[in-house]
């Protein structure tokens, strides 16, 4: 799973998610990616789920880039735990995601697969994606 | 360059993002024409004959004529533009005048045709590593792209700048030992059991200290079993 392999501080606020992503919407490395087309937290788990399904669909050949880093933990209080006595202990980690980000890009593929190996990632991701290829469409 | 291409542009006359939106709201997107010696103007351009452009064969490299009302036409060609992250939409362009007989520096992408051995016979991967190469030359000699054969790219294999078939048109400047493209052996990637990734147990990364901080730390640290005790029997 990924995390960060140090960090300042071990807890964070939550913060908010306002705007649009300026930076990293547009694809860098390949041909097809999948972007996300609104906010929220992406969880360390979720990103390697949609990690294996790509590679799992593509099997070989392709290769397959993740734009986005979970290095936001995330606190939870133990069940059944009455309220106060400070903040949680840190339990996973989530990569904070704006709209119009790009969150995997695919090079040396077919579109139809990478569409297919983007759509399997889709189900695992929280948020609503759309596939994106590297020409201009406005 | 195969199409010839106009814009009409309109000068603006008010600035800001509340005028910027007006204008967007009405279908037209602000830019700006600058260089070649003349001064900078503030246009509004239909953002279709732009994309238009940029979807064109010679793309953001096309060469073009701007007719900006009560001005003589000028030869233009695109350096830069803004696209909405969502929708794709253009929100700015930005539009240089160009001199015919003085060399410019453009970025021309690269076309990759064939299938390389390395991946047809041996199995390799081929990444694609360089999408676009700086060009010296004059506007008129811009091409389109420059097309190059990996046919013969074997497995371990590179495919350099040197390696671009060259012209007397331009001049590539990119660094000539740069790497087009190559073709790399597949890793296999070992399926791990679900129940293995299920079971192991978060680790936390290591928490940048400050030598005061750390010397706090410790001291919250060493007290804390204590107090933990301390609370349990309340609690009880």
């Amino acid at each position: 799973m990924l995390m960060p392999s140090k960090v300042k501080y071990r807890k964070q606020q939550r913060g908010r998610r306002r705007g649009k992503a300026w930076r990293g919407s547009s694809l860098s490395f390949g041909d097809f990616g999948l972007k996300a087309m609104e906010a929220g937290w992406i969880t360390d788990r979720q990103i390697e789920a949609s990690r294996v399904a790509i590679m799992r669909f593509i099997k070989r050949g392709g290769k397959l880039w993740i734009r986005i880093f979970p290095d936001k933990p995330v606190t939870k209080k133990p069940a059944e735990t009455r309220m106060g006595k400070g903040k949680g202990a840190p339990e996973y980690w989530v990569a904070v995601v704006k709209p119009g980000r790009i969150l995997f890009e695919m090079e040396g593929v077919t579109e139809t697969d990478a569409r297919e190996a983007m759509r399997l990632a889709s189900h695992k991701i929280s948020l609503p994606t759309q596939f994106v290829e590297r020409k201009f469409t406005a | 360059m195969s199409e010839a291409f106009t814009i009409e542009a309109e000068p603006r006359e008010e600035f800001g993002k509340n005028e910027a939106r007006r204008t967007r709201q009405q279908g037209r997107i602000p830019g700006v024409v600058y260089g070649g010696g003349g001064p900078s103007i503030p246009v509004t351009v239909d953002p279709r004959k732009v994309a238009d452009i940029l979807r064109s064969e010679a793309g953001h490299n096309a060469i073009f004529t701007l007719e900006i009302r009560g001005k003589a036409p000028a030869r233009v060609m695109l350096r830069d533009w803004q696209v909405e992250p969502l929708a794709g939409r253009l929100l700015h362009v930005d539009m240089v005048r160009v001199a015919l007989d003085i060399k410019l520096r453009v970025k021309v992408p690269i076309h990759i045709t064939g299938e390389a051995k390395g991946v047809k016979v041996q199995g390799g991967i081929f990444e694609f590593l360089l999408r676009e190469v700086e060009i010296e030359c004059l506007p008129d000699n811009i091409p389109d792209h420059i097309v190059v054969d990996v046919t013969e790219l074997m497995i371990g294999k590179t495919l350099r700048v040197s390696d671009l078939p060259a012209s007397d048109k331009f001049k590539v400047l990119t660094d000539a030992n740069r790497a087009v493209a190559h073709v790399v052996t597949l890793k296999v990637e070992e399926e791990k059991p679900v129940e293995v990734v299920a079971e192991a147990a978060p680790t936390e990364p290591e928490v940048i200290k400050k030598g005061k901080a750390e010397a706090e730390e410790g001291e919250e640290e060493e007290e804390g079993p204590g107090k933990k005790e301390k609370k349990e029997k309340k609690e009880s």
